[in-house]
């Protein structure tokens, strides 16, 4: 039987009467301090004999003990359904288990209704509880920590930005918090995909933020009326409001804001004979680096290149990107042995503008489509010496 | 002043599906017990009470056997205003604590599933709520049901990838939209790194290996030069007595392609039929009967809810040069359906929305299809 009593939080306002003296507990599960339930004792022995007889459904248990999580509207609160959980008769009292977890700053009330006890004898008076879980700390620690790309001049047709945090974020109507501003100060109308679903990684610390396709001037002419999202020549900034929350509720310590001017737009394939290599001594464990003579995407760089030694297999080692990653360095686990190594690099690596290996971002669909959602390689071999 | 919507093209892979469904009965293949989710994404049903629900997280789509197979009574409206709510209550939480999904309903119950998200964080709960006909919503536990998984087609290996460099792989690739279509299961889904926009279809019953090979579809619109965008939502339809899918874009046309197209390294040509316009996103699209005749409504973020007849699409010409903002398939807005998050059937006379109330309540409600 757990026993770690919150009494500091737990308000218990029950009636007493001599024969039976229904009493409501919030106790803490020693063996999960997150988790809470609810207790009753006090009970009559025929009722709880009848109780543990009974196989009533969650809907009849809820007439006994109910369990309401209030959201501090008096009024709002009355009609809402009761919370989810399990009902059990354990020792001589009934448990109400929640299904989930309590939630941080919220009051939640038991209410104990011994008028629906089956059987005759004593049953007490109403009983009610309330408990109120300690609020999570607000206190705003979260940062913007990296947007890549983290070039000062980015191509016209810019497809994305990732938007690194330094702790998990919150789901939800986040494209709010992120603006475009132009150098007239306006903020540039409707810039990004905007996805429900929102395309975090699973740790929720990186933000893909698209920029919306049908913003993205190409070809000669412009985009009429809405106009494309970005412009060359001009200045813009990345402006994410330090409003939008954290996972635990917080907010951001501060406001992030990125500049940066837009050149001329990106519509060349990539083509790796262009990446200069150069390999490392053998018997170190020098960097592996590649030159490239534009900026790479942030993720599929560190994501689709791979080093392979003389037969074949992949190495395993630290990959770094830096000088607004231009340069990708490969620090192996082991020292390089000496002779033939290879670098292996999937076509669907983008730059900044998402061109590919062999294809540009925009092209005649009926050219080139072969090359779409096959894993092909390209490799460019290096000697160790 | 006119502008030029130029995101139409993309290219999608389709897994391919076995042609012809066996004899198996469609539960033959489903496990009973504990059906586990890292995230719920869009839902869809299936035939029998089966319900598939999208798991972005894992990668996968899991089919769920409902048992909720009694047929619906009379006709009977639903209005639950402050839905989000009465589910934070259920469940437990504050309101801004919880995130719908996705809303459908079961076709032959018309009970109302609803995809939810307890917390908002990495560690938030996925969790299934029901509303049946009385409006109270309830969790629906998965603890003990019986049910299968698809696993996504060239879905990206959770672990160390990178050589040993970092713990954990960073792409995960959202799916946008599923429907169930005969055999099959179609996925449409966009990944976090790569920009490719994917439309999958795998057959159902799940085979445990062998999801197929992939074939490319892709549209021509808007003259040489193309773009890729991804399909935000789509709906499996007949035009004449062919199965088509209709697909809208994020960024607003809408396409259609013969679902016999979908082969073996086939490429597949849509035909874009309308173009819906920019500062918009559709979010989701429903076929009805209504006078003998068929009609497709599509919700949308910024002009509301279109209704389309579908004889219109059958003639429709394809858009192949580039359009001034709306252009094609005729459409009327359909008034008084303001804010509208979600959309699906209710049944033969009615549609189910969710959608924006007073001081952030989301009502849940049928409305006579217009």
């Amino acid at each position: 039987m757990a026993a770690g009593f919150f009494a500091g939080v737990l308000l218990l306002c029950a009636l007493s009467l001599p024969a039976a003296a229904p009493a409501l507990s919030w106790i803490n599960d020693r063996t999960d301090t997150n988790r809470w339930f609810v207790e009753v004792s006090g009970l009559g022995a025929s009722a709880l004999k009848e109780l543990r007889q009974s196989n009533w459904t969650p809907a009849q248990w809820q007439r006994l003990l109910t369990v309401h999580a209030e959201q501090g509207d008096l009024i709002g609160d009355i009609g809402m359904p009761p919370m989810s959980g399990g009902y059990a008769v354990e020792a001589n009292r009934v448990r109400f288990t929640p299904s989930f977890p309590l939630e941080p700053g919220l009051q939640y009330r038991a209410s104990f209704y011994p008028d629906k006890l089956p059987g005759d004898g004593e049953r007490g008076r109403f009983v009610t509880a309330a408990f109120k879980m300690p609020a999570r700390s607000t206190v705003a620690t979260t940062v913007v920590k990296e947007v890549y790309p983290t070039a000062e001049v980015l191509p016209e047709n810019l497809l994305k930005f990732y938007v690194h945090f330094s702790a998990p974020m919150a789901r939800g109507h986040i494209y709010d918090h992120i603006h475009l501003r132009d150098d007239t100060g306006k903020d540039v109308e409707l810039p990004f995909l905007e996805i429900d679903e929102e395309l975090w990684d699973p740790g929720m610390t990186r933000l893909t933020l698209f920029i919306d396709p049908g913003r993205i001037k190409r070809g000669v002419t412009p985009l009429e009326e809405i106009g494309p999202a970005l412009e060359e020549g001009r200045r813009y900034s990345l402006m994410i409001a330090s409003e939008w929350k954290d996972a635990a509720g917080a907010p951001l310590r501060r406001a992030f804001q990125r500049r940066f001017k837009v050149g001329p737009p990106d519509r060349e394939a990539i083509d790796p004979a262009k990446w200069k290599v150069q390999p490392p001594k053998a018997r170190t464990r020098e960097a592996l680096t590649i030159v490239f003579p534009e900026p790479i995407d942030h993720a599929l760089a560190q994501r689709v290149i791979r080093v392979m030694d003389g037969a074949d297999q992949t190495l395993a080692g630290q990959i770094m990107l830096a000088d607004e990653e231009r340069r990708w360095t490969f620090v192996p686990a082991q020292s390089w042995a000496e002779g033939r190594h290879a670098v292996s690099v999937q076509k669907t690596i983008e730059d900044l503008a998402g061109n590919n290996i062999g294809k540009a971002f925009e092209v005649d669909l009926f050219e080139g489509v072969q090359r779409r959602f096959t894993n092909a390689t390209v490799k460019l071999p290096f000697e160790v010496r | 002043m006119k502008h030029i919507v130029r995101c139409a093209a993309t290219v999608l892979a389709v897994g391919l599906f076995s042609t012809i469904a066996s004899a198996e009965g469609l539960k033959d293949g489903m496990k009973e017990g504990k059906a586990a989710f890292k995230s719920m994404g869009p839902l869809a049903f299936g035939p029998e009470g089966i319900l598939f629900i999208a798991d972005t997280k894992s990668a996968a789509v899991i089919a769920v056997d409902t048992a909720d197979t009694k047929a619906a009574g009379a006709e009977k409206a639903l209005k639950v205003d402050g839905i989000n709510q009465k589910i934070a209550a259920l469940l437990g939480t504050a309101t801004d604590q919880i995130l719908i999904d996705d809303v459908v309903v079961n076709p032959i119950s018309r009970n109302v599933y609803l995809a939810v998200s307890r917390g908002r964080g990495p560690t938030a709960i996925p969790v299934l709520v029901r509303v049946k006909s009385d409006g109270q919503p309830e969790v629906v536990s998965l603890d003990k049901v019986k049910f299968s998984r698809g696993e996504l087609p060239d879905a990206p290996v959770e672990g160390v990838v990178g050589e040993g460099n970092r713990q954990s792989n960073p792409r995960q690739e959202s799916i946008t939209d599923i429907a169930f279509f005969q055999d099959r299961v179609l996925i449409a889904g966009l990944a976090n790194e790569e920009f490719a926009s994917t439309l999958r279809a795998i057959p159902f019953p799940f085979k445990t290996v062998a999801n197929g090979t992939s074939v490319e579809i892709y549209h021509g619109a808007h003259g040489k030069f193309e773009t890729r965008s991804p399909v935000r939502t789509f709906v499996p339809f007949n035009i004449g007595n062919e199965p088509h899918l209709l697909a809208a874009y994020t960024c607003t046309p809408l396409v259609q392609f013969p679902i016999s197209d979908l082969k073996p390294g086939a490429k597949i040509k849509g035909k874009t039929i309308a173009e819906l316009g920019n500062r918009n996103r559709p979010i989701d699209m429903i076929v009805y009967q209504k006078g003998g005749k068929d009609y497709l409504l599509l919700a949308n973020s910024s002009r509301g809810v279109m209704k389309f007849g579908t004889d219109s699409i059958e003639q429709a010409e394809s858009i192949t040069t580039r359009v001034a903002d709306k252009k094609g398939l005729g459409y009327e807005t359909v008034e008084g359906w303001k804010d509208v998050n979600h959309l699906d059937r209710f049944d033969e006379k009615n549609a189910l929305v969710l959608r924006k109330g007073e001081a952030g309540a989301l009502n849940l409600e049928s409305l006579p299809l217009p």
